[in-house]
Formats: structure tokens, sequence, C-alpha cells
């Protein structure tokens, strides 16, 4: 395999483990994780801005804080049919396989561990956005359930209050902290919907998430196919796949029109966890 | 100088009283609320029949038609009142099969109820942590006071379910006004569900 074969693999593999494994790393992102209120027939594309009056007193949704600006619409709309396409066609196949072949009780287990793996970073966007305490409970999991939980297979630390229900930090989220907006809608190919800043903050949650590092620092060249390197991103894009399946389905699935349906999800969703 | 500060503090131990009072009257409603429909999933066959059978107790504690006005927006203001039943018909009937999907009889979620607040008077807002089927969820509920407590929103992981839909409805009323909000959500009514 000629060296341009063996990047165009890697850039494949890449975008395809991402797909899996941000999205289950913010709990509910890019699939489910989808994006935002603005009119379809907004012809200058503009971020959304309800600024028309309120149905009521209580109606809170006329000042909704999930706005992004979608500029790429008539792109991002052809890539979202594109994305649906190949989730129908080769990904919820093989989802469909795993779940098969795996028990939940498995599946569960290896979620645990791959999530477990992704300890750094959690625990550096958790100091990079000043929330110590957080980090430190992060660091109390993360060696509660190696140690416990054989390698995170178990989660022994969700009985210990004190380490459960910690927020997971992304770089996307440290991005927000720090004042940085969304910049304009995007959706990925295969990952689903994003925005700027989050894909840059994904770029770098895929280089921090140790399981990524054997392929990204480690791989000298050569031939891809007898390559172990590939094995741990792989893996963790195939284990992602059923939860986020379950999400993107969960934004689309009863949806007037699918494509703002997913938006408005995922930056309502990006938006509150940047509050926690 | 007691004796001025007196009325203000009596006021504000009144208010905080009365405040704690919806919180709870509310949240027990939902309590409520969420077992009756676990009941009725539980004693439903398959989960074909969900829908017909959660409808009654769903029409009961949720107010669907401020549900459909806010999810429309401003426009609602510019339907006829047969186009409002109309579209609270159907907007009821799509959130109910929604909501239905999310079922399996007989398997029932782990609800934890967390200090629910009240942003308003007469508005109560529930947070819950939720596990069901080995996943984990946040679910706020939103309650208002009109003819008892009712719920007026669900919010699922910071994902409102008024806000999502409103984003689409609204984008539909400004292309075709109340008929179009109309034909959207029967020809989403109309897909296989």
């Amino acid at each position: 395999m000629n060296p341009s074969d063996s990047s165009l693999r890697a850039l494949l593999l890449l975008s395809v483990a991402s797909f899996l494994t941000s999205c289950a790393s913010t709990g509910s992102k890019p699939i489910q994780d989808a994006a935002a209120g603005q009119a379809v027939t907004d012809k200058k594309n503009q971020a959304t801005k309800h600024t028309a009056p309120a149905t009521d007193e209580h109606d809170d949704y006329a000042e909704s804080d999930a706005h992004i600006a979608d500029p790429l619409e008539p792109i991002n709309r052809g890539m979202f049919w594109c994305n649906d396409k190949l989730y129908t066609f080769i990904f919820r196949p093989i989802s469909k396989t795993y779940e098969f072949v795996f028990p939940k009780p498995v599946r569960k287990g290896i979620d645990n561990a791959f999530e477990n793996v992704k300890y750094p970073v959690r625990v550096v966007n958790c100091a990079l956005q000043g929330k110590f305490k957080r980090a430190g409970q992060e660091t109390g999991k993360f060696l509660v359930n190696t140690v416990g939980g054989v390698g995170g297979i178990f989660q022994p630390a969700e009985k210990i209050p004190a380490l459960a229900h910690v927020p997971a930090e992304d770089t996307a989220q440290t991005f927000a902290t720090w004042g940085i907006g969304h910049g304009p809608y995007i959706v990925l190919p295969l990952l689903g919907p994003s925005s700027l800043r989050d894909t840059v903050g994904l770029a770098c949650d895929y280089a921090g998430n140790p399981v990524n590092w054997p392929m990204l620092y480690w791989h000298g060249g050569g031939d891809w196919e007898h390559d172990w390197t590939m094995a741990p991103p792989s893996s963790n894009t195939l284990r992602s796949m059923p939860d986020q399946f379950s999400k993107y389905d969960a934004a689309t699935k009863d949806a007037i029109d699918p494509y703002l349906s997913a938006r408005s999800a995922y930056v309502q969703n990006r938006a509150e966890e940047a509050k926690k | 100088m007691i004796r001025r500060l007196l009325p203000t503090l009596l006021t504000l131990c009144l208010l905080t009283t009365l405040s704690l009072g919806q919180v709870a009257e509310a949240q027990q409603r939902l309590k409520t609320a969420v077992a009756e429909v676990l009941a009725v999933a539980d004693r439903a066959p398959n989960k074909s029949v969900l829908p017909n059978r959660v409808r009654s107790v769903l029409t009961k504690h949720v107010n669907f038609e401020t549900m459909t006005r806010r999810a429309v927006g401003p426009g609602w203001r510019q339907f006829t009142p047969q186009q409002q039943q109309q579209a609270t018909q159907l907007f009821s009937t799509l959130i109910i099969r929604s909501y239905s999907a999310k079922f399996t009889p007989g398997e029932h979620p782990a609800i934890t109820y967390l200090n629910a607040s009240s942003p308003a008077s007469g508005r109560v807002d529930v947070p819950t942590r939720m596990v069901y089927q080995g996943s984990h969820y946040n679910v706020t509920y939103r309650l208002e006071r009109a003819l008892g407590w009712q719920i007026t929103d669900v919010v699922i992981e910071g994902v409102s379910m008024i806000a999502n839909y409103r984003s689409q409805l609204d984008a539909q009323f400004k292309k075709g006004g109340a008929s179009a909000v109309i034909s959207s959500l029967n020809q989403s009514l109309s897909r296989t569900p």
C-alpha cells in the first residue's frame, strides 16, 4: 500500500472513530447532540434569533440561548442527508450485528472501560476550566474504577456519592468556558452535528484520548492491514454505535424537519453541557 | 427597628412557605403522573397499544394546548380557533406517540427526584435523574398551574422538547402559515412510527 493510501485510510478511520468516541464522551453528543432552532427560510442564514414576541408570560422559548449561525445550511443539509443514508445502509447493520453478538451487560462493560481510559481528556479540561475539585473527583473516579473495577469494566465509583455523576468535560466545553462562541454550524461527514468550535474541540479530544495514541503517535507508516494500532480506535468506534444511533433516532424520529430538530438538540445539549 | 423590619420578614416567610408549598404540590403531582403512566405501561401487552392506553393519563397531566401554542410560537395568534384545535390535536398525538415509543412494557425506569425549584409563581421545575435500560438520563419536568398542576415541557439532557419543536414549526409557519404547520404535522404523523 502506498503512503497516500495509508494516509487516506488513517483519515477515514479517524473520522469513523471519532464518530463514536467523541459522541459517547459527551453523553449525548454529535448525533443526538443535535442543533438548533433557526428558521429554515432565513435567507440570510444568520444566527437563530427569536425576537418575535412570546405567546404568553411563561413562554421562554422565544429567548432560548441556543443560537447558532448556519451560513452553510444548503451544504449541511446535503451532508445530513448523506450521513443518514450511510447510517442506514452501512453503519446500522454493523451496529445491529455488534448488538447481536455481544449481550448488553458485556457491551456496558466495554463502554465503561473505553470511557474510563478517556480520563486524561476529562481531567485536563477540568483543569483548563479551573475546576480543580472536579479534576480531583475525576482522578478519584479513575483510580477507583481502574483498580476496583478491573480496568474500568465495572464502575464501583458510581456507588461513592462524591464520585458519582461527575459531569464529563471536553475541549469544546473548555472553549465555551473561555468565551469562544460556536462559529458556524457544521454537519461533519459521519460525525453529524457540530460547529467550528466543537470540531476543533473534537480533534483535540481525539488526540488526547489514549485509545488513539498508538495509531496517532506510534504508527511508523507501512502496512496498516497488519498494524495492531488501528484496533483500539476501531473498537471504540464500533462499541459506541448502538448508543449513538439511539440518540440520533431520539432527535430525528418524530421530527417535523429532522435537520432542524438535530441542530436544535445539538445546540441545546451543548449549551447545557457547558453550564455544568 | 425590629418593628419596621417585622412586616418585611413576615412577608418573606409567607412567600417562602407558599413557594415551598407549591413546589411540593407540583412534585407530588408529577410523581402521581409518572406512577400512573408506568402502571398503564405495565398492563400493556405490547408497545403498539401503548399510545392509546397512555393517552387518557397524559391528557390529564399534560397541558397539550399550552405545549402546542409555545411549540408553534408567535404565529399561533394567526391561527383560527379551528386551526388551533386541529394543530393541538395533531401535536398531542405526535407527542404521545413519541413518548410511548420510549417505553418497553415491563421495564421500569429508576427515577431519582432532585430538588425542585420555582422559577416563577405558578411554575415549578422538577429535575430528575433517570436510569432506564442501563442508560442514564437527566430529565427536567416543567409544570405550571392552571386548573391544577400540569406538565408543559420535558427537558432531556438539556434539550427542551418545546424549544426543539419550535425551531421546526416556526420555520414551517414562516414558510406557509398555519396551513403549512398543520400539513407538516400531518406528514410527520403519517410516517411509520
